[in-house]
């Protein structure tokens, strides 16, 4: 035998060494084993099964594990009776099984019995030496019964329990009983999801009967638990990365229309931002902070091994999720998994069991945030003036209301005298013009929004498996209603998956997952193409009313509301998603090498279908107009997508050595077709087809792109004793988006742990420490988040739509993007360093990392170029980043009495990200330029020092001038009231220098953007059959700047026509209120350029940090008995509410915005524009109540 | 099993080879350089991105007059206001310090040589490319003066982007080599549809520029170029000789002095005869401006708004001045405008004009500040001014234009003869309706108000002629740069006459009361009537309960002439991209 061989090994000290090395090894103990087990398999017992052993100086173990390895028995023992460390000599050629183990037990006495074909079980004690051993070839059989109980003392219905190496098995009853009968010696596993899994050794003591109870233990800090890692899965306690995993209850029973929504907080540094409440709306998902400012990345999101998005999966099928953070633990996928790996792996069915589950909620959703705006028209009115005037210098009055209102001061006194007589009209005709005058007193908010909109869930899912086949299938509705008065926005979206499993034969096993989704989602739209809300604020005026007398839209409702009203202009999205995988999964040598492949094809259908009809108003009687678009457009997406991954795993342990080596290739492949096509014409609004169009306009247009990746991935893991951990990745990857001379780049990483708390040292806190790990990793990954054909000059080909020649409108080409002349990956380079802990009998847990990861060769411009140029500035790997950040997580798990469980977990993160090189030779400020400078803290917020607001004597006074800077007003003539900056460089002018570095006059860094101290509190309680639980989630610090055409911050400073928040009235400065927080009320000044409130300055700079209760949950369970009469094996009750409480400092001026939808407007309305912050979708709260059946 | 390995690494290693095809991917939705110059096609394509790139607008090319001497509007012009500074710079309508243009014509010049494509062929797309260089130059030169100059798309790390600028005289001989190249090979086939790059508007485009620089250089002495102005003067003299010589223009006129000119603006069609280059509408195309909604609205617009002096120099029917009237600036508004040149009631609202369903239209006071609404581009059906619908085309280049700048260049060359004024003035008064005897004496209103240091009759009168005809066609601030007349620009915005407050005023002629000039609206009111507030901050009348309007009056001091206003400031941050370029004197 090899045994000496072996142990003479030392660990090589060159990985290439240790890699050549392991795959000869395995080689030849492969071909040797096959051999091996030839034919010795059926109908083997210990005395007709020969083989040969030598060996001087092995542990008893390591004579076991041979025997084991060659004859396919396993050997059942317990280690209280046979020390296996104990070196022995055997010496044996050719000889039956039974009589080996005489020898190497020299010095017990017991029993050996053999249990079935595939059992031995060694009942030995060491007391005197004893010659004979007394064999059982054929045990008695015997009849177990028991009752599994939990570790609070409450039945365990559903554990299955397995004959080691036989085929009995049997599962527990409603009320945890179960009974089985079995060979004597038989050794039972007791298996149940969550509690780590059991074996028992059946031992007869009299008569045929064995009462055998047991309690199960709850893997709740997960030691035993097997965590899925990139191709393949490993036990938590092996891990070397820094990987955090979450089970998919995180999100049982929270109705959402997306599940990434419910993953929001959960897991320390996954940073998930909601951009706004739609149900469509997609987050990309952040590990770990800045990753890079060219390419940018988020993490890769892989579900069931291939990529996908999370938002579109029935939140019912997620069994569990990983998230690889280090370069380490997603080193194995390469460019792919720069930053970050999210992998979502969905439910199978348990062993040998059918089930079926049904879950049904009704949610009420209701805004988080209602924007309170003045709607009394004179009120309205009065500020407007005032604002108008101020910014003219109170030189010019204004004659009109943004040019839908008409204004002159006798319309003022009409408006006051509403006021005390409201029973005048709202409506009148000006007999000068013939057009209406409106006087009304609208809350548009009210008007056009919903107070509440109802949601529904339903799911049902139907899984059952048997010895050599499975299958799960799943299917799910959810409807959302949207938030319009007038035909509001309508989501449903719809889930079926289809998994099945068949065993071919005993090592070969097929197995498909298939994945068909659809969303459609009507979405109302407005003729000029703008967010509603930011139409009210700049269009409808309180005055404004909806309807006319006759019934017509009014001009001041037409633009904003009319085309809710009319229904005239809207849009279906449909997106369709399916998805197949095939897998193959081929235990070539059971245990040791197992070959697995798969194949997946993607498709995506996403099509959207808008019209838009014109609408007609009326500003008088006979004086009707209406809005110019009328056509319908569709434009739609196909994206075929086919991976395929082939890999081997094999692994083998000698002693305490164990290895494993993974290597294997993937290939993937995707490529978008667009297309759009638009006629004019529409006859009907009401038939949407592009049969019923009349126009002679037509624009059709195509597009896409391919890229492909092709990668070869390795990974080894060592261990000793589950001890000393190491692994080493490394993947060698190619992508399409580069030119063919820098395609292919090399990735490697390695990582270490070592479980301190199992060294001898640590054994004086044994009865407190469970576990204490530590981990470290090194990698580098390789960027290619890319668009495809940077490297290739493109010449686009469009037709124009504004200008005509010949009569036509010409179709063009341009000058191609200008080429970076180097292009290749950016290597991302990640160190981390983290503990792993367990303590006080698993009741605290926890894990800490830290880490710095250098983002080098980033794809940003090569420099900021003057604009003679005349092009955008090529990309090319230019900037360097490094990210320094730590995470943690803390979980406390008790319970007060049996049946009053709770439990603490905390999540907590931070990070910075600085640049380390940037080509800005000429130091320009990241002020309203988008560049940045080598030391820049990413998120900086470069900006103006407020001092306060002027007083009179301060005008009168010396003071710096701030007029060649700042303006205040159309003539720029400074008030008191108006905003008072620093002189930060004390040249008694406030400007921005040069706007460099060397010169950035009186500005500096104010803030940062980036969140600081992300965090996620989980709370839960159970007593008896009520569980209760609660997550908080929020951000420790932001610094927000509400940027110019954010009217509901600014109000009428932004526009004097917009809207004006209640809450701003009271913070107005005047002569009378000289302390308020708001400047001289003078519109335009938040607007744009230099303006008063359009520079960035630390007074209004808000701070969005917030604490939102996001989710509570209480769920009933029925008693089982009572549950067991409705032939059901579990029935919930639950309500669950969502977003209900938020406290944020960001309330105090800005009570308007939620905090979690502070950037941007509508990205479906107006793609790649932000036309004001808060004119996006509104944030939901939710209210559902539901039920969860298993049947 | 040693089979099973060798089949494996076979496998991988034929799938890394293939891998590295399966890796090169070249886009299929659009073209690469290489794919894109290989025929007349090719070409055509490309060609067509220039004029997408700098067709103006019908909006832009009447917006552009709203800085200007002769219009007001709701506020006075952005150029001139206290918050423009070259970190908060405006520019011209057209574009400001934007080169993305000229990168795209370079590129189209630097790489069309295949030598599969005839000469001739490649010249003439070189010519619209070349002619579209001059354009873009021409607009760099009037907002910044001296800029530097590309004729070839410029690399990333191209010194080049870090000189300083070039001198103007370079500029001015690049512009003219390029619209030279362009005349000499673009087609010599008129085009009816007006909507094309020809030989005849290249020659339009150096007759404008030519005329431009020239009288730059003469009036602008600070430069110390006048020495070479004669030299494009003359230029723009012969290339406007060519147009008129070809005979493939001429005066659109029918013989309907009350419609003719007004035409020009208000079909669809261009009117070919006149118009060598427009910005064109189209019904059919669903190709729309909003003319309508920005001149006949109380809201939607800059309220264009023609000022008294401007309206003062439209001369009377039978060729006398109205300004040697006596009392002309006491004269009412609805017998200022009668027996005047026929195109003030083309160009404004008067004298019983009538919207297409007949109903009356006097100067709508919610439209106009002066009084003087303008009409000239809008079209009389009312409904179009609730809505962007207009499709009538707007002229860029026209004959006239070509005979003003004719009459100039041979004026300002001291050459101009009554066979010139023949030739050119006197045909577009007689389009109007106006007699057009040869001057003989300065008109003291136009020097007294307008150009003081100007005493030749005849160059009066071309100026005079040049303002009227081309009233709001987006040249008049250029006009002002380059005579170096920017004081004209500190004009009071005075409007029409108002013989006393508290008084109803038919101002359409036929009776029916429409204005009345107040100090609060009385009750009850009277229908149709627009009560005008005076005097408040924005208005007033000159003699307090008389007078004329004075619009925007607390402005006239912030509009005091600047001459930093004959250029426009350069960003601010370009002047630290490039340290060698320098800012324009006094930004």
């Amino acid at each position: 035998m090899r045994i000496n061989i072996y142990k003479n090994i030392a660990i090589p000290c060159t990985i290439n060494f240790l890699f050549k090395f392991m795959r000869i090894q395995l080689i030849i103990v492969l071909l040797f084993q096959t051999v091996c087990m030839a034919g010795t398999l059926k109908g083997q017992t210990m005395n007709n099964t020969r083989i040969t052993l030598n060996g001087q100086n092995i542990s008893l173990k390591a004579a076991f594990s041979v025997i084991e390895k060659e004859t396919a028995f396993s050997l059942g023992y317990n280690t209280k009776d046979i020390n296996t460390d104990q070196k022995v000599n055997i010496s044996a050629v050719n000889e039956p099984v039974v009589v080996i183990l005489k020898k190497l037990l020299k010095g017990y006495k017991g029993e050996i019995s053999q249990v079935n074909e595939r059992n031995i079980f060694l009942k030995v004690t060491r007391s005197e030496p004893h010659k004979d051993f007394i064999e059982h070839e054929n045990a008695a059989v015997v009849n177990v019964t028991g009752r599994v109980i939990d570790d609070t003392g409450l039945p365990l219905p559903g554990v299955s329990i397995l004959e080691k190496g036989g085929k009995n098995s049997t599962v527990t009853d409603n009320n945890g009983n179960y009974s089985i009968s079995v060979p004597d010696h038989t050794i039972l596993i007791f298996r149940f999801i969550g509690y780590t899994t059991q074996d028992q050794t059946v031992l007869m003591k009299e008569g045929n009967a064995v009462t055998m109870n047991v309690t199960m233990k709850t893997v709740s800090n997960g030691l035993k638990e097997v965590v899925v890692v990139g191709y393949g899965t490993q036990k938590k306690v092996d891990l070397t990365g820094a990987i955090s995993t979450i089970s998919g209850d995180v999100l049982a029973d929270k109705p959402t229309p997306n599940v990434a929504r419910g993953l929001e907080g959960v897991v320390p540094n996954l940073n998930i931002v909601m951009t706004d409440g739609k149900p469509i709306r997609s987050p990309t998902f952040n590990i770990r902070g800045t990753t890079s400012i060219g390419g940018g990345g988020s993490a890769l999101v892989l579900i069931d091994g291939v990529p996908g998005d999370p938002s579109l999966l029935n939140p019912n099928d997620i069994d569990n999720i990983s998230v690889l953070k280090d370069a380490a633990s997603s080193a194995i996928y390469g460019a792919r998994g720069a930053y970050g790996v999210v992998l979502i792996n969905t439910k199978n069915p348990k062993k040998e069991k059918t089930m079926v589950n049904f879950s049904a909620s009704y949610t009420i959703n209701q805004k988080t945030v209602d924007p309170s705006v003045v709607s009394n028209g004179y009120q309205w009115t009065q500020n407007f003036v005032d604002s108008y005037t101020a910014w003219y210098d109170y030189r010019s009055q204004p004659t009109t209301i943004n040019g839908v209102l008409p204004y002159s001061p006798s319309y003022l006194d009409s408006l006051k005298a509403r006021v005390t007589n409201p029973s005048l009209p709202q409506v009148t005709v000006d007999p000068a013009t013939g057009k209406y005058l409106y006087y009304g007193n609208t809350d548009w908010y009210k008007e056009l929004y919903r107070q509440s909109m109802p949601a529904s869930d339903y799911a049902l899912n139907i899984a059952s498996s048997t010895k050599n086949s499975s299958f799960y299938i799943s299917g799910r509705y959810y409807n959302q209603k949207g938030i319009y008065t007038y035909n509001p926005d309508d989501f449903s979206r719809y889930n079926l998956r289809m998994k099945g499993t068949v065993n071919i034969t005993p090592w070969l096993t097929v197995a498909d997952n298939l994945d068909f989704n659809s969303y459609k989602y009507f979405y109302p739209l407005t003729n000029g193409n703008a967010p509603v809300t930011r139409y009210l604020d700049v269009t409808a005026t309180p005055m404004g009313i909806l309807r006319n007398p006759d019934g017509s839209l009014t001009p001041s409702s037409y633009n904003a509301v009319g085309d809710l009203a009319s229904g005239n202009d809207h849009s279906n999205t449909t997106q369709m998603y399916i998805r197949n995988t095939v897998s193959l999964n081929a235990d070539l040598i059971k245990n040791y090498l197992n070959l697995k492949a798969d194949f997946s094809y993607a498709r995506t259908n996403y099509n959207v279908l808008s019209q838009f009809y014109p609408v007609s108003y009326s500003a008088g009687p006979g004086l009707t107009g209406q809005s110019v678009n009328n056509y319908l457009n569709n434009s739609g997406s196909i994206t075929n997508y086919w991976a395929t991954n082939v890999y081997a795993e094999g692994k083998k342990s000698f002693g305490k050595h164990s290895f494993k080596l993974l290597a294997g290739t993937n290939i993937e492949d995707n490529v978008i077709n667009t297309s759009s096509y638009q006629r004019d014409g529409l006859i009907d609004p009401s038939l949407p087809d592009f049969n019923l169009l009349n126009g002679t306009n037509y624009t059709i247009a195509g597009g896409g792109n391919e890229w492909s990746i092709a990668g070869f991935f390795a990974r080894l893991n060592y261990d000793y004793d589950e001890k000393y951990l190491l692994e080493i990745n490394g993947r060698y990857d190619g992508s399409s988006k580069f030119p063919s001379y820098s395609q292919f780049g090399f990735f490697p990483s390695v990582s270490a742990g070592w479980v301190m708390s199992k060294e001898k040292f640590m054994s004086f806190a044994s009865n407190w420490l469970d576990m204490f790990k530590f981990r470290a990793s090194y990698g580098s990954l390789g960027n290619g988040n890319i668009n495809p054909y940077q490297f290739i000059p493109q010449m686009a080909v469009a037709q124009s739509t504004t200008t005509s020649i010949n009569g036509a409108y010409p179709t063009y080409t341009k000058n191609p993007n200008v080429l970076p002349t180097n292009l290749t990956w950016e290597t991302s380079t990640t160190i981390d360093a983290g503990v792993d802990f367990s303590m006080f009998n698993n009741r605290l847990s926890g894990s800490f990392d830290y880490y710095s990861r250098a983002t080098t060769g980033m794809f940003t411009p090569s420099q900021p170029l003057p604009a003679t140029f005349g092009a955008a500035v090529p990309n090319g790997n230019y900037s360097n980043l490094r990210t320094n950040g730590w995470d943690l997580s803390l979980t406390w798990n008790d319970h007060i009495s049996q049946s009053v469980r709770y439990s603490v977990g905390v999540v907590l993160s931070n990070y910075t990200a600085t640049i380390t090189k940037y080509n800005n030779p000429n130091g320009i400020l990241p002020y309203g330029v988008n560049t940045y400078y080598k030391g820049e803290k990413v998120g900086e917020i470069w900006g103006f020092t407020t001092q306060g607001l002027y007083t009179a004597e301060d005008l009168a006074g010396p003071h710096p001038n701030q007029t060649n800077y700042i303006v205040v007003s159309n003539s720029n003539i400074p008030l008191p009231g108006d905003v008072k900056f620093k002189d930060i460089n004390g040249d008694n002018a406030i400007n921005i220098g040069k706007g460099t570095l060397a010169d950035y006059g009186d500005l500096s860094v104010i803030g940062n953007s980036t969140p600081k101290l992300p965090y996620g509190v989980n709370l839960g309680l159970s007593v008896k059959n009520f569980s209760f639980s609660a997550f908080i989630q929020g951000v420790g610090h932001l610094d927000w700047w509400p940027g110019t055409d954010a009217g509901l911050f600014w109000g009428q400073y932004n526009r004097p026509y917009g809207s004006i928040p209640t809450s701003m009235l009271a913070n107005v400065w005047s002569p009378t209120n000289p302390n308020a927080y708001f400047p001289r009320y003078r519109g335009y000044v938040a607007l744009s350029g230099t303006r008063e409130l359009a520079v960035v300055q630390t007074r209004y700079l808000q701070n969005a940090a917030y604490t939102r209760l996001k989710n509570v949950n209480l769920t009933y369970t029925l008693p089982q008995a009572l549950a067991a009469k409705l032939k059901m094996s579990s029935a919930k009750i639950f309500f669950t509410g969502q977003n209900l409480l938020t406290f944020t400092p960001l309330h105090k001026y800005a009570p308007n915005y939620d905090p979690e939808v502070i950037n941007g407007s509508d990205p479906e309305v107006n793609p790649g524009v932000n036309i004001g912050n808060g004119y996006s979708y509104p944030m939901l709260k939710s209210y559902s109540l539901g039920v969860n059946l298993t049947f | 099993m040693k089979k099973f390995v060798l089949f494996f690494i076979i496998l991988s290693i034929a799938g890394f080879t293939s891998c590295k095809k399966f890796l090169d991917q070249e886009p299929f939705s659009s073209l690469t350089p290489s794919q894109v110059f290989q025929n007349s096609g090719d070409l055509a394509l490309y060609v067509n991105s220039f004029y997408v790139d700098q067709t103006p607008s019908a909006a832009t090319i009447t917006g552009t007059d709203n800085t200007s001497d002769y219009i007001t509007g709701n506020t006075i012009p952005p150029l001139m206001s206290a918050s423009t500074n070259a970190n908060n710079p405006v520019a011209d309508p057209a574009g400001g310090w934007s080169w993305s243009v000229l990168r795209n014509i370079n590129y189209f010049l630097d790489n069309d040589n295949s030598s599969k494509i005839p000469v001739a062929v490649r010249n003439n797309y070189n010519g619209i490319a070349k002619y579209f260089r001059a354009l873009f130059y021409f607009r760099m030169l009037k907002q910044y003066g001296d800029v530097p100059w590309y004729n070839h798309a410029v690399a990333p790390g191209d010194s080049s982007l870090y000189k300083p600028r070039d001198p103007r005289t370079l500029i001015a001989d690049s512009i003219t080599a390029d619209l030279n190249f362009a005349i000499n090979n673009l087609t010599e086939t008129k085009d009816p549809g007006s909507s094309t790059i020809t030989k005849w508007v290249a020659l339009a485009l150096k007759s404008r520029f030519c005329l431009f620089e020239g009288t730059f250089r003469k009036y602008h002495t600070e430069l110390s170029l006048t020495q070479t102005a004669s030299v494009f003067l003359n230029a723009s003299l012969d290339a406007s000789t060519q147009i008129i010589s070809s005979g493939n223009y001429k005066l659109h006129n029918t013989g309907n002095p009350n419609s003719d000119y007004r035409a020009l603006f208000t079909t669809q069609a261009p009117w070919s005869d006149e118009v060598l280059l427009a910005s064109v509408y189209s019904s059919t195309l669903k190709l729309y401006s909003s003319l309508n909604s920005l001149f006949t609205s109380p809201t939607l617009g800059f309220r264009s708004s023609l000022t008294k002096s401007f309206v003062n120099c439209y001369l009377n029917a039978d060729g006398t001045r109205f300004t040697d009237k006596s009392g002309y600036d006491t004269i009412s508004f609805v017998n200022e405008v009668k027996n005047r040149d026929a195109r003030l009631q083309q160009t404004i609202r008067c004298n019983g004009y009538k919207r297409s369903d007949g109903s009356a239209a006097p100067p709508d006071f919610s439209y106009t500040y002066t009084g003087y609404d303008i009409l000239k581009f809008t079209l009389d059906d009312k409904t179009l001014d609730y809505s962007s619908l207009n499709n009538n085309s707007i002229p860029i280049y026209r004959y006239a234009e070509i005979l003003l700048n004719y009459a100039e260049a041979k004026a300002e060359l001291g050459q101009f003869t009554s066979s010139d004024w023949a030739a050119t003035i006197q045909p577009i008064r007689q389009r109007a309706g106006i007699a057009a005897p040869f001057p003989v004496t300065a008109d003291p209103y136009l020097t007294s108000t307008y150009f003081k240091d100007i005493s030749d009759p005849v160059l009066l009168e071309i100026r005079r002629e040049r303002g009227v005809e081309l009233f709001d066609e987006g040249m008049r601030f250029d006009d002002v740069k380059r005579w170096k007349e920017g004081p004209m620009m500190s004009l009071p915005y005075l409007g029409m006459y108002v013989p006393q407050t508290n008084t109803y005023y038919a101002t359409n002629g036929d009776g029916v009361l429409n204005v009345d000039f107040v100090s609060t609206v009385p009750a009850p009111t009277v229908k149709g009537v627009f009560y005008y507030l005076v005097p408040v901050t924005a208005a007033t009348l000159t003699k307090g309960s008389s007078g004329n309007i004075h619009w925007l009056p607390n402005y006239d001091v912030q509009r005091a002439w600047n001459d930093k206003y004959y250029y426009y400031p350069i960003p601010a941050p370009e002047l630290v991209l490039n340290p060698k370029l320098k800012q324009n004197p006094g930004w």
